[in-house]
């Protein structure tokens, strides 16, 4: 029972994942249809996240939490106004939604990014006093100084910098960085399509 | 087909050197992992979190199971499993919280079987494993991250998977409620945000060694040498195609 229990779903998992990469390879159609399966299952796993935030956050309510309790009013009021916008009682209310309240809040909060690296960067200098930490403000302050509106006479000298801290340094670490992600992308894929890794059993 | 042909041999190559690593290691031969800090810090973490009885924050990003960087999940995955096969082993499960929809069963799979198989069992809390928002809304998901580091029982945070700069959000929550933290991802602007913040970051291809440092099973510990080869092999290659060009030979 225990060798079922634990052989069907690595069987399945091996299978499905050679005929993936086979499809990938050398016969497109059935890698799309099998990824137009994952999809559906994607969109299920999406309902059963909506179900858990708000399972989650009505049991907050129930604790006296306010912010729980706008949470699931909101995610009320937004399913409601897909509603009326699907029996066309109202126009473009989810996108309203979307344009005037979830993309401001989601911009102010990424503006807050600059401030909070801001404070790392300083934090780390005063906490790390390393070759490392001081080249980390020389590129910082290069770079910043490169993009300010400068007299043309400096702005001559830090172009070129700017330009081989960008295209080269930062270009050549991130390219093997990526190098390096793909050969783990390919190990940890080897091991799941051996079925040695298996994150869907015991 | 003749498209398909570089990926072709770069997967028979890498398959076929674990296989080999696999045997010298089935021979007797041993291979030593260099110490990474991410994982030696987790051990402590656990640590920790089991003497004062309260949870590890661990978030799993938001990349999908079925998409390109799916792996970078299933990495983040073994990541969560460890903490909570040893966490759950005196009865006290990780918060997990994902950004992706898809990692949330897989997480409550982890999650559920390590306090199945622990000593002390531990009911499994609908709140043990939460889902924060869609993978397209990456502020709002570190909203929600902040939120959980900030009002529940938490003694670390461990962030891994995949992230953006939304991670800046996240590690700077950790650092406000002096969490010690871990941070682990393949996105190299969300890497260089970490190490503004933690001394424990995995740099991408360190993620996806998680299972091999953690577990140290022979299969694992061949995939990690095969992927050493291959760095090994392209670094040769790229310094060779460079002297060539510089040669002019090719």
């Amino acid at each position: 029972m225990t060798l079922l229990k634990r052989g069907i779903p690595v069987a399945i998992a091996v299978i499905v994942g050679l005929a993936t990469l086979l499809g990938l390879l050398v016969f497109p159609p059935l890698s799309d249809l099998i990824l137009g399966w994952a999809a559906l299952l994607a969109t299920a796993a999406l309902l059963l996240g909506i179900l858990n935030l708000l399972n989650v956050h009505l049991r907050r309510v129930t604790g006296g939490n306010l912010y729980s309790l706008i949470l699931v009013l909101s995610m009320l009021g937004v399913f409601g106004l897909a509603i009326t916008d699907a029996l066309g009682i109202t126009t473009g209310g989810v996108d309203f939604i979307f344009a005037y309240v979830q993309a401001p809040l989601e911009a102010a909060l990424a503006s807050l990014l600059a401030f909070f690296l801001l404070f790392a960067g300083v934090r780390l200098l005063q906490q790390q006093r390393t070759v490392w930490s001081i080249l980390f403000l020389l590129t910082a302050v290069l770079v910043l100084l490169s993009q300010s509106p400068l007299p043309a006479v400096l702005s001559d000298i830090l172009a070129p910098i700017h330009s081989f801290i960008s295209n080269v340094l930062v270009l050549a670490g991130m390219r093997g960085l990526l190098l390096g992600i793909a050969l783990g992308t390919i190990t940890l894929s080897l091991r799941l399509l051996a079925g040695i890794e298996r994150p869907y059993s015991s | 087909m003749s498209e398909a042909l570089p990926a072709i041999i770069i997967i028979l190559l890498a398959a076929t050197l674990m296989l080999l690593a696999l045997r010298r290691l089935r021979s007797g031969v041993r291979y030593s992992l260099r110490p990474l800090a991410g994982y030696t810090v987790i051990g402590e973490q656990i640590g920790r979190a089991v003497e004062s009885g309260s949870q590890l924050h661990v978030t799993l990003g938001r990349a999908p199971l079925p998409g390109v960087n799916g792996p970078t999940s299933v990495a983040a995955l073994e990541v969560l499993a460890h903490l909570a096969r040893e966490s759950g082993e005196s009865g006290i499960s990780p918060r997990v919280t994902v950004g992706e929809a898809t990692l949330l069963p897989a997480a409550q799979g982890e999650v559920y079987r390590a306090q199945s198989a622990g000593e002390v069992t531990a009911e499994f809390a609908t709140d043990d494993v939460q889902f924060l928002a869609a993978s397209e809304f990456p502020m709002a998901y570190a909203a929600g991250v902040t939120n959980s580091l900030h009002h529940d029982e938490i003694a670390g945070n461990v962030a891994v998977g995949r992230f953006g700069v939304e991670v800046a959000i996240i590690a700077e929550a950790a650092r406000r409620k002096e969490f010690s933290q871990i941070i682990g991802t393949d996105d190299p602007t969300a890497m260089a945000l970490a190490t503004l913040y933690t001394d424990n970051v995995l740099w991408g291809e360190e993620l996806f060694t998680a299972a091999a440092y953690l577990e140290g099973r022979m299969e694992q510990l061949a995939s990690v040498r095969a992927q050493d080869i291959l760095r090994w092999l392209v670094a040769g290659g790229i310094l060779l195609f460079t002297l060539l060009r510089i040669g002019r030979i090719f």
